[in-house]
């Protein structure tokens, strides 16, 4: 009974701690921009709704959101940076001059952003947030669906921040129902699931930009 | 004098004829398989379009193999065309599986389909799950650089989504542009079937509650997918006609669900591709098979909008 209780208040003590830890990383309530989707659906049942600082609600997915935006911004500088150094992308009848574009704007951005760790654009604070609606969304998918979503990519594959994308892979189709209830993304972005992981992936340089792994539940096989 | 050659045994002359014979026969197969792929297509049973004026076009999925699947079939949709002259064909995605390098437009596509190339037939191409989206800066796939697009042939308003990435932007656009559009028919394509009998992928639920209340508010009229490796048209969906023709090169042999309340004829045990005519409120189709059989064939009568 007492290491029961001694358990009990070691758990509520930790909660308390990432409570806070949150709640001091996260910037004060801010309305997300116009256009912006939110990244949580329901507040109700988000993992830091009831946060409070100095005793003011703190508005913890506006904020996010907000940080979010932020550092996509920050990212699609690189990438107009990397794509001011490469020749201008136009349609051709040639298809090496539409790979040999591709490539060399992939390399320009892993030089720009060389040493680009995990987590750079699905910042920690927020990470909760996309694991969430990842999370809910599948729950709320039959089996079959959910196994149908992680279907196309063999299930050992590993890939890496700043890296390209495997050329012979296919591209796992985006569900358009998650792909509502998470953030917009410039057009040079999208989110795509590789195995467990949401990734980030630029789409003309064929780059993996972000990853935020396990966040796909596991599916019985 | 004992000759020390002695005479084979029979059992053995005839186990060697046998052999013999075999290896023939094996010749016979092996060179059979590599004839050229235009020697291998049968006569079309395509039949001639009827319209004068009409809009004909070629309908194509899941054909990127550049595997000699593909090529057959490319031989053929080339004899077809002697009969039915489309003018322009759709593809509907995994225009090029696997690698994209430019060896592999050429073995993928511009091989398999260099009659129909030099023959000044344009293609308009949607994207599938097996393509890098700088395929649409490519001139030959139609697509002037975008995801998803429209385009107006006479009568008839197409447009190429990108089915593999709904996001908000396309959706707005989609809706905007089926409302602007004015043309008698509306024709959407795109890769993911939104209705299918496939036993391995099915209907994709989740694309329908994005699309189909658009396609159902603006009057579209027909629409064609690929993915499913096979050939079916359904029974109309909420008076929407719906095409899976995704089995141009890949083949998932006896995939349609049989007991499938969905299928109005499905075809699933050889390659195929459709051959379409819009002629004033009819649209007249027909699906031909790799060898030239005309597995399905029929019209749709366009129901004026209130």
């Amino acid at each position: 009974m007492t290491k029961l209780l001694s358990a009990l208040i070691a758990f509520s003590t930790l909660l308390t701690l990432s409570c806070n830890k949150a709640d001091s990383s996260e910037p004060r309530a801010a309305a997300a921009p116009a256009g912006q989707a939110q990244p949580a659906p329901a507040a109700s049942t988000d993992p830091a709704a009831g946060l409070t600082a100095g005793g003011q609600a703190v508005n913890a997915q506006g904020a996010a959101t907000l940080e979010f935006k932020k550092r996509i911004d920050a990212y699609i500088k690189i990438h107009n940076d990397a794509e001011a150094k490469v020749p201008n992308l136009k349609r051709t009848d040639d298809p090496k001059e539409i790979s040999d574009r591709e490539s060399a704007l992939a390399a320009a951005i892993m030089t720009l952003r060389a040493g680009a760790k995990p987590g750079e654009i699905f910042a920690i604070e927020y990470q909760p947030y996309f694991i969430k609606i990842v999370q809910d969304d599948f729950k709320g998918r039959s089996a079959a669906d959910r196994k149908a979503l992680i279907s196309e990519l063999p299930k050992n594959i590993k890939v890496d921040i700043n890296t390209v994308y495997p050329t012979t892979l296919p591209l796992e189709t985006f569900p358009p129902a998650l792909l509502r209830k998470l953030p917009d993304l410039p057009p040079e972005l999208e989110y795509r699931i590789v195995a467990r992981s949401l990734i980030l992936r630029d789409v003309k340089a064929n780059l993996i930009v972000d990853i935020l792994r396990d966040v796909v539940p596991t599916i019985p096989s | 004098m004992e000759s020390t050659m002695k005479r084979p045994p029979v059992r053995f002359v005839v186990i060697c004829w046998a052999l013999l014979a075999l290896a023939a026969a094996g010749q016979a197969i092996t060179g059979q398989q590599r004839a050229p792929a235009t020697a291998m297509s049968a006569a079309t049973e395509v039949q001639a379009p009827i319209g004068k004026d009409s809009v004909k076009f070629l309908v194509i999925g899941d054909s990127g193999t550049g595997d000699r699947a593909q090529n057959e079939t490319g031989a053929q949709m080339w004899q077809a065309h002697s009969v039915f002259p489309y003018e322009f064909a759709i593809m509907l995605g995994d225009n090029l599986y696997g690698s994209e390098r430019p060896q592999d437009f050429v073995a993928k596509f511009e091989r398999p389909y260099k009659p129909l190339l030099d023959a000044n037939i344009s293609f308009y191409a949607a994207l599938g799950n097996h393509d890098d989206p700088n395929q649409r800066y490519y001139k030959n796939f139609g697509m002037g650089g975008k995801r998803y697009y429209t385009y107006q042939k006479k009568d008839v308003r197409f447009y190429a989504l990108d089915s593999n990435y709904m996001d908000q932007d396309q959706q707005k656009w989609l809706e905007e542009e089926l409302k602007n559009s004015n043309s008698k028919w509306k024709i959407a394509y795109f890769h993911h079937p939104i209705y299918s009998s496939g036993g391995r992928h099915g209907s994709e639920v989740d694309l329908r509650s994005i699309v189909e209340p658009l396609f159902i508010k603006y009057n579209l009229n027909v629409v064609f997918a690929g993915h499913e490796h096979f050939y079916e048209r359904l029974k109309p969906q909420k008076g929407i006609n719906y095409f899976t023709a995704g089995g141009s090169a890949k083949l998932r042999a006896g995939d349609i669900v049989g007991s499938s309340a969905l299928t109005a004829k499905g075809f699933d045990t050889e390659q195929s591709f459709m051959v379409v005519e819009i002629d004033g409120d009819v649209m007249r189709f027909q699906t031909i098979s790799k060898r030239g059989k005309r597995v399905d064939s029929g019209e749709i009568r366009r129901i004026p909008n209130s």
